[in-house]
Parts: structure tokens; sequence; C-alpha cells
């Protein structure tokens, strides 16, 4: 589904160079539920942001679908990220002066999907994660949990073959965050791929594959 | 996709309540002066109403007269003898009139004394001008042949110097300016056009003297309508070739003289940048004008692409997750130059109304006598033009700027 090799990534920030990632080859197969772990700023959300093409690799490549990724100009990499990736992230990023099915109905905008069936596919996305009663609410009306799953619905409204998910339940509690992942781990079964960064071991044992990396390089 | 951009820039102006008020408030202050500027000129240079005729009338103010040393200038209005002489003969002209520079005058009523601005005119006057006529009639050739001591009065000093009485009953009453007997023949419209311009007019044949017959310089103007607008150019050399011949009273003080016959802009360009020459600069002061304009715009827009950066900064997340979701550039930059262009056109609606409020209360307040301006679709043209200009010029940048950033950095909220 998602192959990297040798992947490297430096940030230059004045006159220094940190290297966030080095020599990365990593193989995410279809169905999959990878969990990355690993100490703060390890370079675990910059493999996640590397993988979901939100950044640029400075070295090496990225195939997607089987195909390489070769350009990153950006409506040939809007496109792709739209119909292949569905992003979830630790702080939400839900917009405050949207209603939660507008919210939702956000990938469908950069698609050509009528208004009427952009709706219907929102609602849907939001009846599965136990959110139906909620969609003409406002995001700040919501608890912590909940709007995690408008994000989730949001993710997962254009049914993406790829859930990427930073660091999901950080800001929940742990009865909210078993809940989360509860909901992933349903979308997993029913198909998604779905890769996760977390610093929580108990999520992480609920997975199949556990990634770890330690100074920008994966280990075993 | 445009419902969505119009209900998110609601929720946004709303939010940011203080922003949109001065943004508002920056193109509506802006808007209003700029469009009652603009009513303004157009009132007075657009040829409409009383001087309809103006593309094809142009009108010669002054006399110039140069030593031979050329080392003195004098500059005056011409007198009767010039326009009867060099002027009425001329062949490009189908008419040629002769009015006085508006003066104030006295004018004695029932007791009362009322200061009017009074013109005299011949009856080509009335001809090249499209008064409006409320009562009775113009003045004829044969009431400037005869001499005749009549009068005609604009409406409101009909009714300054009439109170209560129609304005067709005014007709045939008499008044007295500066002890001349005047009898009333006639009511026209108020008019504030540049040659229009008077409360009362009398013919020049009325005037106590006739020294005016024999005077080269004195208090006229020469209106000089073409047959058509395409014989300006040849009209205007066939004055400048006149003024060659013209010869003042004391010619060896005077040797040179010149005429220049100008376009109502030219003339105001020509008195206010001091012109000598055939062109009277009305295309340069148009530049200029249009330059200040062009500045006057700049200065808020700037303030409003500031605005907007520091409006756009704080959505950087918001961009940055339209990026994640597959949001292009160029769709993120239609979003938010929507976004403005909507607060500008609501701006612009807003300056529309205060400008034509401004107005009437122009027209109301007296300051300017006899203002009539109407906001008609040229100007609102002109306001819509300005406001989308506004709404591209400060959203296009910051739009831009923001768009262009990536996802990663934009969702962090680092710009």
């Amino acid at each position: 589904m998602i192959q990297l090799n040798n992947v490297s990534k430096t940030y230059q920030t004045d006159k220094v160079e940190t290297l966030a990632l080095r020599g990365i080859d990593l193989h995410i197969r279809e169905d999959e539920f990878v969990c990355i772990m690993g100490p703060s700023g390890c370079g675990k959300s910059t493999l996640l942001n590397l993988i979901g093409l939100l950044d640029q690799p400075g070295g090496g490549s990225i195939h997607v679908g089987g195909a390489a990724v070769t350009s990153y100009r950006d409506k040939h990499v809007a496109r792709l990220r739209n119909a292949t990736f569905g992003f979830i992230f630790q702080s939400f990023h839900l917009i405050n002066d949207l209603r939660v099915i507008d919210n939702v109905e956000l990938p469908l905008l950069y698609r050509s999907v009528a208004a009427g069936e952009r709706r219907a596919m929102a609602r849907a996305a939001l009846e599965k994660v136990g959110l139906g009663a909620r969609m003409e609410h406002y995001p700040n009306q919501l608890s912590g949990g909940q709007q995690q799953r408008v994000a989730i619905a949001r993710a997962i409204v254009g049914r993406p073959r790829v859930l990427l998910a930073d660091e999901p339940t950080g800001n929940l509690d742990s009865k909210m965050g078993g809940e989360i992942m509860d909901l992933l781990l349903q979308l997993n079964r029913e198909g998604t791929t779905v890769v996760m960064v977390t610093h929580d071991e108990r999520a992480a044992q609920r997975v199949n594959r556990i990634v770890r990396v330690f100074d920008g390089q994966l280990v075993a | 996709m445009f419902r969505h951009y119009l209900l998110t820039a609601c929720k946004v102006f709303l939010r940011r309540k203080l922003f949109t008020a001065i943004n508002l408030l920056c193109i509506v202050l802006t808007l209003v002066i700029l469009l009652v500027v603009t009513a303004l000129l157009e009132n007075a240079f657009y040829p409409t109403g009383v001087e309809g005729k103006s593309p094809r009338m142009l009108q010669v103010m002054m006399i110039e007269a140069h030593t031979a040393d050329g080392n003195s200038t004098s500059r005056t209005p011409l007198g009767y003898k010039a326009i009867a002489q060099y002027l009425k003969p001329l062949k490009n002209a189908e008419r040629v009139s002769a009015v006085t520079i508006p003066e104030t005058v006295s004018v004695y009523q029932e007791g009362r004394v009322s200061e009017l601005m009074m013109r005299h005119a011949d009856a080509d006057y009335w001809k090249i001008l499209a008064f409006t006529v409320l009562a009775g009639r113009l003045p004829t050739p044969d009431d400037d042949a005869q001499g005749r001591p009549v009068a005609v009065l604009n409406a409101a000093s009909a009714a300054r110097l009439f109170p209560g009485i129609a304005t067709g009953a005014v007709v045939g009453r008499t008044v007295s300016v500066g002890g001349q007997p005047l009898q009333i023949i006639g009511v026209v419209d108020n008019a504030l056009q540049l040659n229009a311009y008077a409360d009362i007019w009398a013919p020049i044949s009325s005037l106590p003297s006739s020294n005016y017959r024999s005077q080269m310089t004195g208090m006229f103007t020469a209106l000089l309508l073409a047959h058509s607008p395409a014989d300006l150019p040849r009209l205007k050399r066939e004055v400048e070739q006149v003024a060659a011949t013209v010869q003042l009273d004391d010619p060896r003080q005077w040797p040179i003289v010149r005429l220049w016959a100008d376009s109502k802009l030219d003339l105001f360009a020509r008195m206010l940048l001091q012109r000598d020459g055939s062109d009277g600069g009305g295309a340069t002061l148009l530049a200029g004008v249009a330059a200040l304009m062009l500045l006057f715009m700049l200065l808020p827009a700037l303030n409003l692409v500031n605005l907007n950066m520091g409006r756009i900064l704080e959505r950087s997340a918001e961009i940055g997750v339209r990026k994640a979701f597959g949001a292009t550039s160029l769709q993120l930059v239609g979003q938010l130059v929507l976004e403005n262009v909507l607060l500008c056109l609501a701006g612009g609606a807003l300056g529309l109304l205060c400008a034509k409020g401004v107005l009437l209360w122009l027209e109301g307040s007296g300051l300017i006598p006899y203002l009539h301006v109407e906001l008609d679709l040229a100007v609102f043209g002109y306001g819509l033009l300005i406001t989308l200009v506004f709404g591209l010029m400060s959203g296009v940048i910051p739009a831009w700027k923001m768009s262009r950033l990536d996802p990663v950095h934009a969702l962090k909220g680092v710009a």
C-alpha cells in the first residue's frame, strides 16, 4: 500500500541543520493497523507527515498504491491526498466557525460531489461515529471525545484507503481514548489501513504491528 | 462550494466583529470620499442638462498680452469689443456668445435688499445653453437690439424676491437692480454649471453705460459653439490665428496677444496649472486626479492587506486542514479573495448609501448653491469597480502568501 525507501528528512533553521529522519525503509500493507511509537522528538510525527504527503522528504522515495510519488506539485499532491488519506490530529483541528456537518463535508468539497450527496455522506459518517444527533452543533459545543469523533467522521467521509492518526487519544481521558481506539479498530476491521502515532503502550498492544523510531531511525 | 465559502466568510466576519468593523469603516470612508468627488466632478464636467452641448462648446475667458521683450504679461477677461470684432465672425463657429462673468448686485424689492449673482448676456447665450424655462420666455435678439430693460430670474431667486408668489406670476413684475428697473420676462430652473451659474440675467444692451462696446478687455467670456465636436480642433486653431491679428488699445506696449479657446476641463486646468499654449492641460489634470485617487486608495488598501494578513494568519490551522484534505493553493486563494471581495462589496453598498446621504446633505446645506447631483449608474459603476479593485488589491497578496504554506507548517500555526 505504502512503501518508503531510504527516506530522510532534514530541517533547516537559521544556520542549524537538524536531521529528523534518516534511512527509513518501511512497507505498510493494505488493511494493516500500524502504530508508530518512540520518545518525544524522535521523528514519529515527521514520519507520519511524510507518509501522508503533508511534507516532502529530503531524500529517498515514497510509493503510494504502487506508484512512486514523483511530483509534489500542489495540484497533483492535493488530489492524491484527497483520494487516498484521511487525517486525524491530536488537537482535532476542527473549524470552529462551521457546524459539525459542514466540518465533516470538508474533504468532499474538493471533489466533484453534488451538495445533496455530500450531505448524505457526511450524515452517514457522523452516524457511524455515533454523532448523528450532533450534526447541527458547533465543535466548541462538544466534549473533547465528541470532537475527536467528528474529526474521525471527517477523515472517513471520503472513504480513504489510509487513515493517518497523530496521537488521536493524546488529549483525551482514558475512557474516551479507549472509545476512540475501539472506533479506529472497527474501521480497520472494515478494511481501512490505519497508521497511528501514539505514546500509549496499552493502545499499541491492541494493534497488529508496532514500528519504533529512535533518533530518526527505525529500530527493531 | 460557493455556499460553503459564503458560510465560512459570514461566520468569520461575525466572529471577528472589530476586524470587520474596521475593514468596513476603511472601505466606506474611502468610497464615500471618492464617490462624492467623482459625482461632483461629473456634475461639473460631464455634459448634461443646461450645458448639454458641452462636447461642441469652447470658451475664451482671458486675453493674454505680452510686451515685445517678453518680460511682462497681462491676463485679463475679454472685453465686448474683442468678442464682437474678432470672435463673432469665426468661420468654424455656429454661434458665438458674449456673457459677463457673474458679479454681485443689490436688488431692491419691496423695501428689502437682496444680493444676487448677475450676468449680462446676448441672445446667443440662450441658444447655446439649454435652460429649462419654468415661466415666461428667454431674451431674444430683438431685446438685444432694442436694449430693453428686461431680466430672467432663476427659480430660487424668484422665490426669494417674490415669496409666496407662484413662479408664473413673477413674470411681468419689475425689480430694481442697482437702481435700474428691470422687468422680469422669464424664470428658469436653477443651474450650477460653470457658464450657466447666476441668479439673474439681463441683455448686455441693458447695461447702464455703453462704454463696454469699445473695450478690448473687461468682464466678458466668449462661448463658442462648433457645428460638431469634430470641428473643435479647427475652431481652436482659428481662435489662435485670429489672436495674432488682435490689436489692443495700446499695441506698442502689448504687441503680442494670445487667445485660448478651451473646453471646460481645459479651462479649469489652465487656471489651476497656470498653463500657456494651446494645450490647456485637461489631460494632465485628469491624469493627476486619477493618480491621486489611486494613491488615496492605496493607503487603505495597504492597511487592509496588513489587517487581512493578520486575519488569515490566525486561520493558518484551518488552511493546513483544508490542504491536508485536498484543497489546492488556487482553491484557497479563491476562497480567501472571495471573502475579501464580499466584505468590500458590503462596504461598497454601505459606501454608496453613505455617499448618497452626504450628497443629499450637501444639496440641502446650501454650501454649494444649486447643487443637484445624482449618484447615477455611471457613478455606481465606478463605485463597484473601485470596490472590486479594493477587494482584489487587499486580498490577493495575503491569500497567495498563505496558500503557499506547507500543510505541516500551517497546521502548527507557523506562517
